[in-house]
């Protein structure tokens, strides 16, 4: 159920998960108490079948974000229309609360990389995601949320960091942001900063929604795949998150070596039960 | 320096293992520059993998592990994804199979590609309606001549000289593949969707004919016509319009036009 918090007229939906192809039939089977779900937008930009036959009946039970990988905001190359198209034919569907992607590029010339390419901290890049973001807002007819991502090098020409790119591209294109948590702790350790400095720096009047996620240590650096349970660091650093924003719909999310829905139902149950008595002393 | 000069350095890190990147990347502890691009190149090709595997389950059983490994990592770097989605990374495959050394000396393997992406095709085709056999009752004979079909849009056609089909069968029942054989002629193949499942089955000559024919915009009169030529002209009606009813029983159809 979607309601607003009071202190910032924040939307908010409680606890979600991303809905996984895996667990198409226990959902509809089990109802779990997932508040709501994320989906990924590209999986379910097809004509018909399986995908959009879960879709359409999981919609009909749980209120739906959409999390898209290939806007490319950051991307040099002129903005996908097409993909903008079939991003708002799949929204009209759909009905989310809210649409997101990431604070990225994916590739340039026609291509696409599949991937979370970080961008350099400049002026430059702020000014031309911002107005790419605005583009974007106009045609969706809505703001969108921009999800920092995990980044595992930095360039020498970025003069500020991330977190200060982050609230500079969200102020002046008046977009929302996906906090990922994992991914601050990700990039916390890959580039040595203190992950508080992150999320002190962020506009918390724009923080819409929280993922959580785990990762794999690859030598010193730590890789964000999505593939693991959230590790207690994480756990700390949501609970700093809930503390400096309030209250933001979370969800956790898994991509790979997917575990039954109810191992996730208790992870979920986890970030309850650590937001719950920070809310509550924020109220008091 | 210019972000879309960066990011072409970038991307061209990651598709060919350009190191101009390399000058650009800010020293951090904990690793170099190098291991940092490494990262993202070896995701890249993991990634774009994973998507073959996916799409081509029973190519990979076929060839085994390391050989279609080294054949995706061919793919890749002939064939840099354009799409917005990996759903559609592996649609050169199967032509990339029959063209490109060493592979190209095993057509079956072109064939085996060519039926497990007809199978993704038909797996995510748009959904529609599919005619009922009451409808067909319902048609005046004078309106017969004139009928035209619309296919469901999951309807693909495959025509196949090799036994793929029987060795895609057997990898998936686990069972060992039969040796792989050529026939003189191809075996036409028809592939659809029936609410979420997927269907095949292969297709005599006159059938693959008159359902040729129907997608090509042939009416039920023209499709008579042309089956006199395998069956004698009194028993086409009949023959045509048992067809007919094989293919509304298969939820072919999903629209009749009347004449």
């Amino acid at each position: 159920m979607r309601t607003t918090t009071a202190a910032t007229s924040r939307p908010y939906l409680g606890y979600g998960l991303g809905l996984r192809t895996e667990h198409y039939e226990s959902v509809l089977r089990q109802r779990p108490a997932v508040d709501w779900f994320e989906i990924i937008s590209e999986n379910y930009m097809v004509g018909g079948g399986k995908a959009l036959h879960f879709l359409e009946r999981i919609r009909a039970d749980y209120p739906m974000v959409m999390h898209g990988v290939s806007l490319s905001i950051g991307g040099s190359d002129t903005l996908n229309e097409d993909y903008l198209r079939e991003l708002k034919t799949l929204a009209a569907r759909v009905e989310p609360e809210w649409i997101s992607d990431h604070l990225c590029w994916t590739g340039v010339e026609g291509y696409n990389m599949h991937d979370l390419l970080p961008l350099p901290y400049t002026e430059e890049a702020v000014r031309h995601v911002a107005e790419r973001v605005c583009r974007v807002q106009d045609f969706l007819g809505r703001q969108i949320l921009l999800e920092n991502v995990s980044s595992y090098l930095s360039y020498d020409c970025s003069h500020m960091p991330e977190w200060e790119f982050l609230a500079a591209v969200a102020r002046r294109a008046d977009c929302l942001i996906l906090l990922d948590i994992n991914n601050v702790y990700v990039s916390s350790h890959n580039h040595r900063f203190d992950p508080h400095d992150y999320l002190n720096a962020l506009p918390a009047e724009r923080v819409r929604q929280f993922h959580l996620a785990g990762h794999t240590h690859s030598g010193e650096i730590i890789v964000d795949t999505h593939d693991q349970a959230v590790i207690d660091p994480v756990w700390k650093l949501y609970a700093s998150a809930v503390r400096r924003f309030g209250m933001v719909s979370t969800m956790i999310e898994r991509d790979d070596n997917i575990p039954p829905l109810d191992d996730l139902l208790a992870e979920l149950e986890q970030a309850r039960t650590i937001a719950a008595p920070i809310l509550k002393s924020l109220v008091a | 320096m210019r972000l879309r000069v960066l990011q072409r350095q970038f991307q061209n890190a990651l598709l060919g293992g350009d190191r101009q990147l390399l000058t650009h990347v800010a020293p951090t502890p904990g690793a170099d520059a190098e291991q940092r691009i490494d990262i993202y190149a070896q995701a890249y090709r993991l990634r774009l993998q994973e998507a073959l595997e996916v799409d081509f389950p029973k190519l990979r059983t076929l060839l085994g592990t390391d050989p279609f490994d080294e054949l995706a990592q061919a793919y890749i770097e002939r064939h840099p994804s354009q799409q917005p989605s990996l759903r559609w990374f592996g649609r050169h495959m199967a032509a990339f199979l029959t063209q490109a050394a060493p592979w190209s000396a095993q057509p079956a393997l072109g064939e085996l590609a060519a039926f497990e992406w007809a199978q993704g095709e038909v797996f995510d085709a748009p959904d529609a309606d599919t005619v009922a056999v009451a409808e067909i009752a319902e048609i005046s004979p004078q309106e017969w001549p004139r009928l035209h079909f619309q296919p469901h849009p999951s309807l693909r056609r495959l025509d196949l000289y090799w036994n793929v089909v029987a060795v895609w069968q057997a990898l998936d029942n686990g069972e060992a593949p039969p040796p792989l054989l050529a026939a003189t002629k191809a075996q036409a193949w028809l592939l659809w969707r029936r609410q979420l499942s997927i269907h095949w089955r292969s297709l005599g000559v006159e059938e693959c004919w008159a359902l040729d024919a129907w997608r090509r915009g042939a009416s039920f009169g023209e499709i008579c016509e042309g089956l006199c030529e395998w069956v004698a002209p009194e028993q086409v009606p009949v023959h045509a319009a048992s067809l007919l009813k094989s293919w509304v029983d298969a939820r072919l159809i999903s629209v009749l036009v009347g004449g």
